[in-house]
């Protein structure tokens, strides 16, 4: 019998080794040595690559890691999942790809974490392709400079500070300024002005509460379905914020490898150089200023370059970028804040003084600028908004000395008046982007000075008449001024039109 | 004066060019873990010895099986990982695993070929679900 045994068990192993595919069989394998906070260092697999994703077995099935230290004598990787069924001494494997995301139109009006895994509730999502979450910014050769608006629908910015495709202008501020409102109006604009341009919002680390109600707000606007919402909550692993911003580029680059535009919003980038400094700090990577680790500019130019406007030959698609900054009491000279600001082409200031004021969208004239977006500002806007951010910079600061005297000469009075009808004007109330010929046809009746008579605290209610009377009356004009093609001067018969229009309207506002 | 600290790699070169040359440098490496406070680094160190052996042609694997192997498959199986690792020198440590079913487990420095019934069953487990 025991002669039986051994003759199977020998014919058993011979069958064995026969069958082996030996090169697809044999695999590189580590074991965990130590595990905590989300971070496992691993023993072994010294092919292990960069940014490569790392099996690890546990009780509850395979829990994937991404190497991100690789050491001498171990590598440190950061757990997608969570840590409590990892134990030491567990076996690890290289899955043999470095991180992707499910990528493709299939995305579209879904919200998914940052692995392409729904987290609405619906089906599962099956794409037809897949899309690298580190992938290298296209070259100089591959880009075009920046020509086509991208209109937010917000007067203030489309007339001071235009955003053009393929841009990246950052929105900075304290913490309850408005900065999430102006990007969301950027989204709805994109709805109602039917731009085709793709939404892409990264919730980075934010309450789910809020990613709901904005869920059901873009539902409401009819938006959803050409936005993909990327969410982590506070609860996520730091893996996870840290991996939001790069999953949802790689979803953005699709539409922009494929002769469309979209917008990304990064909300925020703070909380992502927190998540990233958690991670690195936790890998024992040396700290640095406020102890964020010294690649922590890398982390955010690597992913901002890729936001780009395409050449002609590149079929001259667009990734708009909307980073958002929170600062801490209006600093801007801040680590994270500078590192963006000079990343980015321009920014937009929120400050919180003026929204205290009940100035909303409280966007700073000084502060902020957009440095490539005038050459992709429409034409019939640039014509009425060109003195508009000095005339606004000019009244804030006579403004402030208008407090300590009261004899004014006429002219100072009189900039003093306009810039208050002007601060009236550019007030927006969330949730209502302005098309074009809102916004030419309101700039141009303040810049008239057809308002001049309106009482201040009247400017938004005369505002509103002169647009109703626009559209009602003359509303094959106003469409052909939405276009933006239009350079508006005096002398044009829509130019006018509007002149005359105000004035009529004026006078039922007049102090 | 305390010592320097070293990888464990080269550590691990160091006793493989050792133990190859025909000197046993395990007093050595057992004083230096000690006075460096890295005892508790001593299997990673062992594992690390294997690895540098086996870059040096000589392999130490673990071959686990689900009964007794018999001379015949301990040849074979030293014979396969001659000619797939190169290996000229190879020294089997083998153990009997009931939990494996059948087949057998072959664990060298840094890579694992597992052709046990266990590992096909937990693979088809995992597909199905």
């Amino acid at each position: 019998m025991a002669e039986l045994q051994i003759a199977d068990l020998s014919k058993e192993l011979k069958d064995a080794i026969q069958a082996l595919d030996v090169s697809g069989d044999i695999e590189s394998v580590g074991i965990v040595t130590r595990v905590g906070d989300g971070v496992v260092w691993v023993y072994g697999l010294r092919d292990a690559g960069y940014s490569e994703v790392l099996q690890i077995e546990s009780d509850e099935g395979i829990v994937e890691a991404f190497a991100l230290n690789l050491n001498e004598d171990e590598i440190g990787a950061v757990l997608l999942g969570s840590d409590e069924s990892v134990i030491a001494g567990a076996k690890v494997t290289l899955k043999g790809t470095v991180l992707d995301v499910p990528i493709g139109p299939e995305l579209l009006g879904r919200v998914v974490d940052p692995l392409g895994n729904p987290l609405d509730g619906g089906p599962a999502i099956t794409t037809k392709q897949r899309g690298l979450v580190e992938r290298e910014a296209i070259g100089v050769l591959g880009r075009k400079p920046v020509h086509e608006p991208m209109m937010t629908g917000v007067m203030a910015i489309d007339g001071m500070f235009p955003i053009g495709r393929g841009q990246r202008e950052l929105i900075i501020g304290d913490r309850q300024t408005g900065k999430t409102a102006i990007a969301i109006d950027t989204m709805i604009n994109q709805g109602r002005q039917k731009t085709g341009v793709v939404n892409i919002y990264v919730a980075i680390g934010q309450k789910l509460s809020k990613i709901a109600r904005l869920v059901e707000r873009l539902k409401e606007e009819g938006v959803m379905d050409q936005t993909i919402i990327v969410a982590t909550g506070p609860s996520d692993p730091a893996s996870l914020l840290y991996l939001a911003p790069y999953a949802a580029t790689a979803m953005g680059e699709y539409f922009r490898d494929n002769k469309e535009h979209a917008l990304i919003i990064y909300d925020d980038l703070t909380k992502h150089a927190v998540a990233y400094r958690q991670m690195s700090l936790l890998l024992r990577r040396p700290p640095g200023r406020e102890a964020f680790p010294g690649d922590v500019f890398y982390l955010h130019s690597r992913l901002l370059e890729r936001s780009a406007k395409l050449s002609d030959k590149l079929g001259a698609g667009s990734l708009t970028a909307l980073p958002i900054i929170e600062t801490q009491a209006g600093d801007i000279s801040a680590y994270i804040p500078t590192n963006v600001i000079s990343i980015t082409d321009g920014q937009i200031f929120m400050e919180a003084d003026l929204f205290n004021q009940g100035i909303r969208p409280a966007i700073s004239a000084g502060l902020s600028v957009s440095r490539v977006g005038g050459a992709a500002q429409t034409k019939a806007v640039k014509s009425v908004g060109g003195g508009l951010k000095l005339g606004l910079s000019q009244f804030r600061e006579l403004a402030s000395f208008a407090q300590f005297g009261s004899d004014l000469d006429e002219a100072t009075k009189h900039q003093i008046e306009r810039g208050q009808r002007l601060t009236e004007l550019l007030k927006q109330q969330q949730y209502t982007p302005m098309g074009v010929w809102e916004q030419v046809a309101s700039i141009w009746a303040v810049n008239t000075g057809s308002f001049d008579k309106v009482a201040v605290s009247k400017i938004g209610e005369a505002k509103t008449a002169l647009l109703t009377r626009l559209w009602t009356d003359n509303k094959k004009d106003m469409q052909e001024l939405n276009k933006g093609d239009l350079k508006v001067t005096p002398e044009e018969k829509v130019a006018k039109l509007i002149e005359k229009t105000a004035k009529a309207v004026a006078k039922g506002f007049e102090e | 004066m305390a010592s320097i600290r070293l990888s464990r790699r080269k550590i691990a070169a160091y006793i493989a060019d050792e133990l190859i040359a025909g000197r046993n440098a395990t007093r050595q490496l057992a004083a230096y873990l000690v006075e460096t406070k890295r005892t508790r680094e001593v299997i990673l160190v062992v594992r690390d010895i294997e690895s540098a052996l086996a870059e040096r042609g000589v392999l130490v694997a673990d071959v686990a099986a689900s009964r007794d192997l018999t001379p015949e498959a301990k040849q074979t199986i030293a014979d396969f990982l001659r000619q797939t690792t190169g290996a000229q020198d190879v020294h089997m440590r083998p153990h009997v695993d009931s939990d494996l079913l059948g087949g057998v487990r072959i664990d060298t420095p840094g890579q694992r070929l597992d052709q046990t019934v266990r590992h096909r069953l937990n693979q088809l487990t995992a597909s199905k679900i």
